[in-house]
């Protein structure tokens, strides 16, 4: 196997094993740790997961491609998640999308040239009071324009 | 008016909560029997504030009633439904006072373990909630033998991975478990057969922060707030065209009109209202001349919509209903958990319909055809969400007809066209 | 009871039942898609609505349990309507390729959209699409296709327990795939493709040669591969089985086939098939003439008999072959030259396993329903793999694991790492002193015992058991794990346990019996005995042994004799004969002529270097067969007979339940003259002379055979119609049993637990011989294995796709390394299925006194990696 969890990892994964009953359970935090450790979740992560945790490979990637938040290909040095949904739609959302990709070259679901950013649209992040609002890996950004999303990510390299 | 869900601490420590009478309620339900909180939450007539409304004293009795042990709490923190913001503001302002409620309904239910099903985007709430957490446990709150009792309670924080319907209870489960979020059948229902099979209560962020009040102040208080068919208060989180967007702590039954006008501070740059969702995407929109109705479970129910989740989302005069009506079908169609016929592939023909509504391709008999499709929809799903989004559109096509056919006739009128419908990053690999 | 109407008809149903099967029980069809009996409730395709009165939604009658005085309409205009706009819904992404579609025929998408209609086509977006998936050998997947369902992954996870399927992605881009996305890595039972309603995962080995329509006839018979005795249903067409495919509701598997059984039939159509009989003309066969050669075998016969006496030929029954031919078979050697020489395979385990048993029990102590097992509290699988061995065998354990029931595995079961609540891995050869360490916990925590059978319990007192520390160090299992499980057995009020040839293939086999038994007895057990091939059992109860006569009589009793000796005319020897191995080590001393039927001695048993040159030294060897096997290759008269599909008759399975073989081809379009096994002994019989051989059916056969074996008396093939006939039919069990000896001591049993060790692997894609001829099971598997984990083969220095070389003093071999995860440490396994690599060249064996079953012994083991190419 080529992949396999460093020790902070395992300890991490030791420790949310219990908080459950089952194994099976701890699939979701694992895919969380194995997406930090590995980047993004190849085949090799996913069998990491089931090994670590005792299931089948099939039952992680069936549960892992459920939604949304786990990575199924490579991913930028920074994940910008943008949200377009109605309430930072009406706000003006759509026009960043256009911003990003004339800046940065990166279009929805892909990764920049220089792998410094990839984007992913977002269906709501629970900001829309606040829109138009994204997420750069775990910060979120609200009240954005076309100006400001340039300010902010300027402070991701 | 008394508000007891936000604004109650300055910062998020467990000594202020405390000052501010935090725990009282824990302590005073932990010298009641357990029955006897089950009781008081009945007499309280709090109602589910995660969407449907459902009594949550009988929820907790049916729970309460099965005699499988262990039992377990869930919290539904999964807040997906757009426009919704609320338990955001009580995870962010006050934490405590959900792990209150949700250690009161511990005892109230003989359980001893929690889990708090957050959504995936909550990250900065994860680590409040965390935080939260070992303070309660190392105050004694939460653990092995909480205030001295004897009774043992934790909680843990479950993060979600972005899927909207694992809001829907048995599809939280389902992914609590580890498994795709899919919503499972019902009966068995989670109060008899939930996580891991054992009685479990599904309750909203909302709902269980409202129980440290109703037990520390008795229900005969809480029934005097709000609408007597429905008391207590309701978070509204307002979006979209008003001038202070933000959440709000008001009785339940205010009138929409006076959450956009008097608190939200009206309409954006002195326009006028368009339309307004009441209740989040699922609910349908209702148009200006309907903003007098009574924010509660049955009077916006009577208005055609629902209260939902309470979030309101205003439009105003330049807005395109048809866009809202396609980004609102580009939500469902994603978020459609493929289980049951008429929602996965149903929802996905709506967005294709709106979507060449919208840019100029749209056709004679497009809004028959929508209501036909929605009505398909409607009433033959396995769960609420492929509901919501017929009944979505239908609203739409309810108040806003002539703006959908003047869109195949004309195209779209709010001038040049940002639209550039793009292709999701999709769910699977 | 509770009474409903449906459609204004009153109706009764006892116990609680869904809509659907009430609806269904009373004949009125309600459509599904996402419903399937044997699966778990899904509700998702919304196909079964209906209208019941009061309920202001529809329903999915599916799912909705049925309740007293409920009124439900099926087919009224709204549920119509509802049908018919499910169907526009899935049509919008299913494409219109049904001209093209090997489905169309038999699919219920298609079905449907006739019963209710065609939509007009108002969906006008492009569909969605996927490449159809060829990666895989046998299953091709067509996701376009898809409905969601659900119904092959609920197949995989919930029935079959491979876990090798899942859904991937949400919503409309929703699909099924294996992990890799293309081939499968799998256990290919094939239960998905058969519960797939459309075209989207479909067997590629009848891809575009027929439609279901074109189909000549069904016919419905009894799996060839192992003795669970699956039921099947073949599809034929002209001179060609197309298609096999299970029949929900019917047999012992209920519609659930594994992969031998379910893609391994290619074998009857195999160019290689034996076409003409051959006779050995100087040094080297030719084909000849049936006249020609069933003389000839008639002259040699009664040539050496003349000679040497009857007792100078020795014949091997064979495991495949039906009841009625091992019956005339032993009729053949017995009454025919006075030869009581007469064995089988049986001999490697089942027989002596059996004997033990029913030493204590009384005949028929393994005559038990494999459905019962999970209804068991618990269930303990002593030293095999069902799941390997007889797999739909094993899907019975797996369900029982999954009702909850408590599993407990000892020593290695790889198929049941999944599917089990406690496991005791006691090391190679030590499993029955695990045994012995859950009995002594069993004794100690159960307060009472039965009482049933005194004599019993006071044997069971006398056992000197062994302290669980000293059965750690025999075994390496911990006491804790050994308290642990027999905690978990000690309250179950039914149990079954499961036993193979591993406790009976040994030294230690009456130790191992006798503590079986002992557990059994507490635990209220019902037996099951692993029965590798699909008549083993018939070859007992045919009298396809030395001492025993047909329906299980020992020889050396009179009367029994007597009433064959009536039924056959002449007089029975009444001398045992020799056993299996004994014939080949006198063979060219006492033993001159052997008589083989469908079995393969040369490779399919240990000390293969000396049976070889046992057969050798024959001065006349005939065998049966319909391949050219290592055997056949000796032989001086080969003789071609039929296959399975091609004979009527009836097999015995693990359960003794008979059943019926059903003929499905006149002959194999490759296959020139073969005969039935029985039809070739009857011919040489004629030849020959003898009395009472001539048979003209297979019938004919089975009516001797309830005249002649007690157990089977008046039995009929109108008795077997169906799903055939239990224990103890319609005759009577010998009376015995209540023979309780002495455990032999433990402490006289020494292991070693650290040597590597190379272990018989039973394959689950192979049975051996036959497989070897199908196709499809070679591309699941197309070479020999040495499967070992991944320390293993660390130890050994072989690396992921390295080649490794066993040699031990009988032999050695090169094999391609297989790494994987779940294998227990320190042993390499192989499998005895492929050619020069079949494993069992590795291995010796000792005789075990009493039963004389071949013991395998290893000497001078060495295992290495090998850098070489394999020749
Ligand atoms: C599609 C769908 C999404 C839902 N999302 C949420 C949600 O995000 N949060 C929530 O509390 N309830 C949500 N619900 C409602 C829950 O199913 C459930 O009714 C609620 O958690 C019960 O808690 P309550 O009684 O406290 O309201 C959703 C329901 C559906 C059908
Ligand atoms: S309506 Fe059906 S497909 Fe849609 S989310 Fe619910 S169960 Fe899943
Ligand atoms: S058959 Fe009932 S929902 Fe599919």
């Amino acid at each position: 196997m080529k992949n396999s969890f460093g020790p902070g990892a395992l300890a991490l994964l030791n420790e949310i094993k219990t908080k459950y009953p089952t194994g099976r359970a701890a699939i979701m935090p694992a895919l969380y740790v194995a997406q930090e450790e590995f980047g993004w979740l190849m085949p090799e992560a996913l069998e990491a997961v089931a090994d670590c945790l005792e299931l089948p490979e099939m039952t992680v990637r069936s549960t892992a491609t459920f939604y949304s938040m786990y990575r199924h290909r490579k991913a930028g040095r920074n994940v910008i998640r943008i949200c377009t949904n109605v309430s930072c739609m009406v706000l003006g959302a759509r026009t960043l999308k256009g911003v990003l990709e004339g800046l940065y070259g990166v279009a929805p679901g892909g990764v920049s040239p220089d792998g410094r950013f990839s984007l992913e649209i977002a269906d709501c992040i629970g900001a829309c009071g606040s829109g138009p609002a994204m997420l750069v890996n775990d910060d979120l950004h609200t009240g954005l324009d076309a100006k400001k999303i340039i300010e902010v990510l300027e402070n991701y390299k | 008016m008394t508000r007891y869900l936000l604004d109650v601490v300055e910062n998020r420590s467990i000594g202020e909560y405390e000052r501010a009478g935090g725990y009282q309620g824990l302590g005073k339900a932990l010298s009641m029997e357990p029955g006897q909180v089950i009781e008081e939450v009945k007499k309280s007539g709090l109602r589910g504030r995660g969407g449907a409304g459902f009594p949550t004293g009988m929820k907790w009795m049916f729970a309460a009633g099965d005699p499988k042990s262990p039992k377990y709490i869930a919290c539904n923190a999964d807040e997906g439904e757009p426009g919704t913001f609320k338990d955001k503001a009580i995870l962010d302002e006050n934490p405590h006072l959900l792990i209150e409620g949700m250690a009161i309904a511990g005892h109230a239910l003989k359980a001893e373990l929690g889990y708090i099903y957050l959504r995936g985007e909550y990250l900065k709430e994860k680590d409040i909630l965390e935080t939260a957490i070992s303070q309660a446990r190392a105050s004694g709150y939460l653990g092995e033998n909480i205030m001295g009792s004897g009774k043992r309670f934790d909680v843990h924080v479950h993060l979600g991975a972005g899927a909207y319907i694992c809001g829907e209870e048995t599809a939280l489960i389902d992914s609590l478990e580890g498994k795709r979020g899919q919503p499972r059948l019902k009966p068995p229902f989670p109060v008899n057969s939930g996580l891991w099979g054992s009685p479990t209560i599904v309750n909203n962020v909302e709902t269980l922060a409202n129980l440290p009040f109703i037990v520390r102040e008795g229900a005969g208080r809480y029934v005097r707030i709000g609408d007597p068919g429905c008391p207590g208060n309701k978070l509204f989180p307002v979006s979209g065209h008003v001038e202070r967007p933000g959440v709000y702590e008001l009785p339940m039954g205010t009138t929409l009109r006076e959450i956009i006008y008097e608190h939200a501070g009206g309409i954006k740059n002195g326009k006028t209202l368009k339309a307004v969702i009441p209740g989040g995407i699922s609910a349908p929109v209702l148009p200006p001349g309907l903003i007098d109705c009574p924010m509660d479970f049955v009077s916006v129910q009577k208005q055609g919509s629902m209260l939902g989740s309470g979030g309101v989302m205003v439009f105003d005069e330049d807005t395109c209903i048809v866009r809202v009506a396609h980004r609102a079908l580009e939500f469902f169609e994603r978020e459609s958990c493929g289980k049951c016929t008429p929602c996965r592939e149903g929802t996905g023909w709506l967005r294709g319909i709106l979507e060449r509504i919208e840019t100029r391709q749209g056709r004679e008999g497009d809004i028959r055809l929508l209501e036909d499709v929605s009505k398909n929809i409607t009433g033959n799903t396995f769960c609420p969400l492929g509901d919501g989004a017929a009944a979505a559109v239908l609203g739409f096509l309810m108040h806003f007809r002539e703006e959908f056919a003047e869109h195949i006739k004309n195209g779209c009128p709010f001038g040049p066209d940002d639209l550039n419908p793009y292709h999701y990053n999709p769910v699977q690999p | 009871m509770i009474s409903i109407t449906i459609n204004g008809k009153k109706i009764n149903i006892e116990g609680p039942s869904t809509i659907l099967e009430a609806a269904k029980k009373n004949g009125i069809d309600i459509p599904v898609l996402c419903h399937h009996p044997a699966l778990e409730l899904w509700g998702g395709c919304r196909m079964c609505l209906v209208e019941i009165e009061k309920m202001p939604r529809l329903q999915t009658s599916c799912t909705v349990p049925v309740a007293d005085g409920m009124t439900v309409y099926t087919e009224t205009p709204r549920v119509v309507a509802a049908r018919k706009a499910m169907l526009e819904f899935l049509l919008i992404n299913h494409p219109l390729q049904c001209p093209t579609c090997d489905k169309a025929g038999e699919c219920a998408l298609q079905d449907l959209t006739v019963r209710y209609g065609a939509v007009a086509g108002r969906f006008e977006e492009g569909k969605r699409t996927f490449p159809e998936n060829v990666d895989d050998p046998i299953v091709v997947r067509n996701m376009e296709r898809c409905i969601m369902c659900t119904r092959c992954v609920r197949m995989c996870d919930g029935v079959q327990g491979a876990f090798a399927i899942g859904v991937v992605g949400r919503g409309a881009r929703s699909h099924v795939e294996p992990f890799s996305g293309g081939r499968y890595n799998c256990e290919y039972c094939g239960n998905c493709l058969n519960v797939c309603p459309v075209g989207a995962i479909m067997s590629r080995l009848h891809r575009y040669t027929y439609r279901p329509w074109q189909m000549d006839k069904t016919v419905r018979t009894i799996c060839p591969f192992c003795g669970v005795g699956c039921t099947l249903s073949l599809e034929i067409r002209g001179d060609a089985i197309q298609k096999v495919s299970p029949a929900f509701g019917t047999g012992v598997n209920n519609g659930l086939l594994c992969g031998r059984g379910m893609f391994g039939y290619g074998y009857v159509g195999s160019p290689e098939r034996l076409k003409t009989p051959l006779l050995r003309k100087n040094g080297k066969l030719e084909p000849a003439s049936w006249d020609e050669a069933l003389a000839l075998a008639a002259s040699r016969l009664l040539e050496i008999k003349n000679r040497y006496g009857g007792q100078a030929i020795g014949g091997i029954a064979g495991s495949r072959c039906t009841n009625e031919e091992n019956y005339a078979f032993q009729k053949f050697l017995r009454a025919g030259f006075g030869s009581n020489n007469i064995d089988s395979v049986a001999r490697l385990g089942l027989l002596h396993a059996q004997n033990l048993l029913e030493g204590v029990f009384g005949q028929g102590a393994a005559a038990n329903v494999i459905q019962g097992i999970p209804r068991s509290d618990a269930v303990l699988i002593a030293a095999c793999d069902p799941t390997r061995t007889n797999p739909v065998m094993g899907l019975q354990v797996r369900a029982a694991a999954k009702a909850g029931k408590k599993v407990v595995t000892i020593g290695h079961a790889q198929g049941l790492n999944r599917h089990r609540t406690h496991s005791l891995p006691a090391a190679f050869g030590t499993e029955g002193i695990a045994l012995a360490g859950l009995l002594r916990e069993l004794l100690r925590t159960k307060k009472f015992l039965p009482g049933e059978n005194p004599e019993l319990e006071a044997a069971i007192r006398g056992f000197e058991l062994p302290e669980l520390e000293e059965v750690e160090m025999l075994t390496g299992v911990p006491p804790a794990v050994i308290t642990g499980a027999a905690s978990a057995l000690k309250d179950a009020a039914t149990s079954s346990i499961i036993a193979g040839r591993e406790l009976a293939a040994s030294m230690d086999a009456r130790r191992n019996f006798m503590l079986l038994a002992a557990i059994g007895y507490i635990l209220n057990s019902r037996f099951f005995l692993i029965s590798e091939n699909p008549n083993e059992q018939g070859l007992i109860d045919m009298g396809c042994a030395p001492d025993i006569l047909p329906g299980g009589r020992p020889l050396t009793l009179q009367t029994f004799r007597e009433r064959c000796e009536q039924e056959w005319g002449g007089k029975l020897n009444p001398e045992p004969g020799l056993t299996l191995m004994e014939m080949f080590e006198q063979a060219g001393d006492t033993v001159r002529a052997m008589y083989i039927m469908g079995e393969n001695p040369a490779f399919n048993l240990p000390g293969r270097k000396k049976v070889k040159e046992a057969l050798g030294k024959l001065d006349f060897l005939v065998v049966q067969d319909i391949f050219m096997t290592e055997t056949a290759s000796l032989a001086d008269i080969v003789l071609p007979s039929k296959a399975w599909s091609e004979k009527e008759g009836t097999y015995t399975n693990l359960e003794k339940r008979v059943q019926r073989l059903r003929k499905a081809l006149e002959k194999d379009k490759n296959q020139e003259s073969g005969m039935e096994d029985w039809r070739i002994l009857a011919g040489i019989g004629k030849r020959a002379g003898l009395n009472n051989m001539s048979y003209a059916a297979s019938s004919d056969i089975i009516g001797e055979i309830a005249r002649v074996s007690p157990l089977h008396t008046g039995l009929g093939l109108e008795d077997l119609e169906e799903d055939g006939m239990m224990w103890p039919y319609k005759g009577k069990p010998l009376r015995m049993g209540g023979r309780v000896p002495p455990l032999p001591s433990l402490r006289a049993m020494a292991s070693s637990l650290d040597a590597a060790r190379v272990v018989l692997e039973k394959t689950l894609f192979h049975s051996g011989t036959l497989s070897r001829h199908s196709g499809a099971l070679l591309d699941i598997m197309s070479g020999p294995e040495a499967r070992m984990s991944p320390e293993t083969a660390g130890q050994l220095g072989i690396p992921e796709g390295g080649k490794v070389k066993i040699s031990t003093a009988d032999g050695e071999m090169v094999l391609k390394a297989q790494i994987e995860k779940g294998l227990p440490a320190g042993a390499v396994f192989a499998g005895n299925n492929f050619g020069e690599a079949g494993s069992l060249g590795l291995f010796g064996y000792h005789l075990e006194p009493e039963s004389k079953t071949p013991v395998l012994t290893v000497s001078d083991l060495k295992i290495a990696l090998f850098e070489g190419h394999i020749p």
